[in-house]
């Protein structure tokens, strides 16, 4: 039997991003009809890794082989030579809102395709529905994938992976956004195809699943791995937990300056996140105060703070300041390219948008003194360095443009500063000195509220840490809490 | 929040650009590009017609693209955020039509209600500015494209001008409707003062007003806009009724020139402000243009128009050249911002 032999088989694998080393020389293995759990941090480098064996990304280093195909990597795309023996369900679905269900899952199965590149669509729906089927799902092969909810979403994507017929299938997430009776379905598939030999690659935040459904574990850490191909029956959380946090490798420290006799600066009173919530949350936060909000992506800690920051209504209760009157708010947005700058504008004009009644006279007109010194002095607090204030912000290094969205978001002299992601894809320098700046402001009694998925972010921070999960603030860390606390609620074990 | 020295904000960084492309890159991004276009062809004019560079001809041809230019102006707010108004040219032609229906009497083609003359001017601007709340409404609330709901608004104002007129044009609709299009002041027609008095305050606002600024915020990144606190949906829609305004303005100057208000006033002059707006600069993107380029754009038609018709070129050949000229302007600004700017625009 050839199953002695790996069906994936990589060397020495590297990727780095700008100035980021996401892989630093990873070597990785599946067997013939294994479930090969990818453990590791936000950070550590699970989806860039999956993304260089699906092609997605192309590493820069290294070689990969997929069951006959072999790809030597140099940064160059693969993808399309390995397609046929791999497929990869990303976190996030990517179907096609505008086409149907059935249309969506065959788009590119051979199995409907005729001659001159033609298209049975007759046969597209009988296969559609016999899967639909076998997956109990009530839907309509005809109804369009934009109108269907997350998690049936979630399932299509991965529906599609499984029928493609390919040897090595990758779940990144997989779960996230599906229901309990949803997740059993899926479990079930997957055994169900194991047995048949097919291989597959898991990255989950939830310990739990993987303990039910993973042979295999590996664990990567800041692009290494950690541990290599551990039987899942050798391991426990508390060791898991101690191998994805490595030694403490914190670089600063956080420090208290949370006013608690003050009056709350801005408080949620019975919030809606969702929809359909039918308790509404209850949050605040205090001056001096760093309050971080975490949990899986989609259980609500964006939605949360983009209420907080006035962004978005809540679906009931209410968002209210001390007294009564809403503080001024700094909002930092989870994407600066999407929505945190405007790139071909410069520095000075992107930071004066965040103030523009501040800076203008009664005519409404920009006071251009006044402008280039408050600007040149926010510039200057949050450390932008650019060839001069006019430059245009889309031509500065990723850190150099979170910074002027810094700049912006306290150019109104905000009570309460909202940052989302506030360090994605910066480096580590323009990290410390974000952060740094986010003490500073605190120590001056502004109220810091931080959505991060990061660890060591959060701990490096945040006095408070409030985890948020399907819409519900589920727990509470003060004070001395340890990493060791915070990984564990993070991934969901506690 | 205390610095030692508050005005010295950035650092420098180690390879900043040269003078020179410091300069180029500040001619261009200031609208200047055609400058020394314009500049050539008026040269060439005066070489090649002696009639071009009297003070007459000159003169003529400020009068002449005073309303192209209001009408471009008035593009350019849609323009900066990133929108499109193609019913501009309907409200050339109709809001004047409709307040000179409103004053002359029903023997000569009016509505009967004979207002009185002074109303005039406020009724075309009225005319206009409701159009723009209603563009407004259709693009910010309604949600529509508006490409698509403009383009249905022209075609329906043209029908409305033929509508309220019985299709006939009105003619002498009274001072008040006609002085501004008409009247000298100082020897300059008073049409040209009001395109520079215009040029001038709503240069002066997208430069250095707040309300500028966020135009081209929203033009340049609208969540950006939005996270940054800008009200997006109030400056959007009145945007579009700054655009109508300006464009009943045009159509009052137009209107002016002619003493009559004309069934066909302002057809094809939508495309001609596009094509100004591209030339000096204006990104159909949204977020790029200034008022120095606008106007070298509408100026550079103007020209071309004029010396065209002293060279006697026959008027087929007239329209031709100035849509030939368009697309070489177009890619002449289009390859100088790039350059300047290494940022690729659509123009």
């Amino acid at each position: 039997m050839e199953n002695k032999r790996p069906i994936v088989e990589m060397r020495n694998i590297s990727k780095t991003f700008g100035s980021t080393r996401a892989l630093k020389g990873v070597d990785f293995t599946v067997m013939h009809g294994e479930v090969h759990a990818l453990l590791g941090r936000n950070g550590a480098g699970k989806s860039t890794l999956v993304s260089t064996m699906s092609g997605l990304v192309a590493s820069d280093t290294g070689t990969i082989r997929i069951a006959d195909t072999e790809v030597v990597a140099n940064g160059q795309p693969y993808a399309a030579k390995i397609r046929d023996d791999i497929a990869h369900v990303q976190q996030t679905p990517q179907l096609f809102n505008l086409l149907t269900v059935a249309e969506n899952l065959f788009l590119e199965n051979p199995s409907v395709q005729k001659r001159f590149g033609l298209v049975s669509h007759n046969r597209m729906r009988t296969q559609a529905r016999a899967l639909l089927e076998k997956w109990n799902m009530d839907i309509r092969a005809e109804a369009l994938a934009g109108e269907l909810g997350a998690g049936t979403r979630q399932l299509l994507e991965i529906m599609k992976a499984l029928s493609r017929g390919v040897p090595v299938i990758i779940l990144d997430e997989p779960t996230a956004a599906l229901s309990n009776a949803e997740k059993h379905l899926l479990f079930e598939q997957v055994k169900a195809l194991k047995a048949l030999g097919i291989s597959f690659i898991y990255i989950s935040h939830h310990l739990d699943e993987v303990f039910e459904v993973a042979d295999t574990v590996t664990i990567l850490r800041d692009g290494l791995v950690v541990k290599e191909r551990e039987a899942v029956g050798n391991l426990n959380v508390e060791l898991i937990a101690d191998l994805m946090m490595g030694e403490k490798t914190a670089r600063s420290v956080r420090s208290d300056h949370t006013r608690y006799d003050a009056p709350a600066l801005l408080r949620a009173i019975g919030v809606g996140i969702y929809p359909v919530a039918e308790l509404g949350v209850d949050f605040q936060v205090q001056p001096g105060e760093i309050v971080a909000l975490a949990g899986p992506v989609g259980g609500g800690k964006e939605a949360l703070a983009m209420m907080l920051a006035g962004q978005l209504t809540p679906y009931k209760g209410k968002i209210t300041g001390a007294d009564g009157s809403l503080p001024t708010i700094g909002l930092v947005p989870t994407d600066r390219h999407a929505s945190g700058y405007v790139g071909m504008l410069g520095v000075r004009e992107n930071v004066a948008i965040g103030g523009l009644d501040l800076l203008s006279g009664r005519l409404g007109f920009i006071n251009r003194e006044k402008e280039a010194s408050h600007v040149g002095h926010l510039a200057t607090q949050t450390n932008v360095i650019a060839s001069s204030l006019e430059q245009a912000v889309s031509q500065l290094s990723g850190g150099n443009q979170q910074k002027v969205v810094f700049a912006r978001a306290l150019c109104h002299n905000p009570q309460v500063v909202v940052a989302l992601s506030p360090t994605r894809g910066v480096d580590v320098g323009a990290k410390e000195q974000l952060y740094a700046l986010l003490r500073d402001l605190a120590s001056k009694g502004l109220g810091v509220v931080v959505v991060s998925d990061e660890e060591d972010e959060i701990a490096q921070l945040a006095n408070r840490v409030v985890i948020v999960f399907e819409g519900k603030l589920v727990a509470e860390l003060r004070g001395d809490y340890t990493m060791k606390d915070l990984i564990l609620r993070m991934e969901g074990v506690i | 929040m205390s610095s030692a020295n508050p005005t010295k904000g950035a650092k420098l960084q180690s390879s900043g650009p040269t003078r020179m492309q410091a300069f180029g890159s500040a001619f261009v991004s200031g609208g200047y590009t055609m400058y020394p276009v314009l500049l050539a062809l008026v040269v060439l004019g005066a070489i090649v017609a002696p009639r071009f560079a009297t003070s007459t001809n000159l003169i003529n041809i400020l009068e002449q693209v005073s309303v192209l230019g209001l009408t471009t102006i008035g593009l350019t707010f849609v323009v900066l955020i990133g929108r499109l108004d193609l019913s501009l040219e309907g409200v050339v032609g109709f809001a004047p039509m409709f307040a000179a229906v409103c004053l002359v009497p029903a023997a000569a083609g009016g509505f009967g209600i004979e207002l009185p003359s002074w109303l005039g001017l406020f009724i075309a601007l009225g005319v206009a500015g409701l159009i723009g709340v209603f563009n407004g409404f259709m693009v910010v609330r309604v949600g529509l494209n508006p490409f698509i709901s403009t383009l249905g608004l022209l075609v329906l104002l043209r029908g409305g001008v033929l509508i309220v007129s019985n299709g006939r044009s009105i003619y002498s609709p009274g001072p008040a409707l006609t002085y501004l299009g008409s009247a000298k002041l100082f020897g300059l027609p008073v049409s040209v003062l009001v395109f520079g008095l215009v040029a001038l305050i709503v240069g002066l606002v997208f430069k250095y007003h707040r309300y500028g600024r966020a135009l081209y915020a929203i033009g340049g990144n609208e969540d950006a806009a939005r996270a940054a606190g800008i009200n997006v949906d109030r400056v959007i829609w009145s945007a579009f009724v700054f655009a109508a305004l300006l464009a009943g303005l045009a159509g009052v100057l137009m209107t002016g020139r002619l003493d009559s208000a004309v069934t066909t006033q302002g057809q094809g002059i939508i495309f001609s402000a596009f094509a100004a707006a591209v030339i000096g600069g204006v990104s159909l993107g949204g977020g790029r243009g200034t008022m120095v380029g606008l106007v070298s754009g509408v100026l550079l038609i103007g020209v071309i128009n004029n010396l065209l018709t002293l060279a006697q070129v026959p008027s087929f050949y007239v329209q031709a050249s100035t849509g030939a000229v368009i697309i070489i302007a177009a890619v002449l600004t289009t390859i100088a911002s790039r350059r300047s700017s290494g940022v690729k625009t659509r123009t």
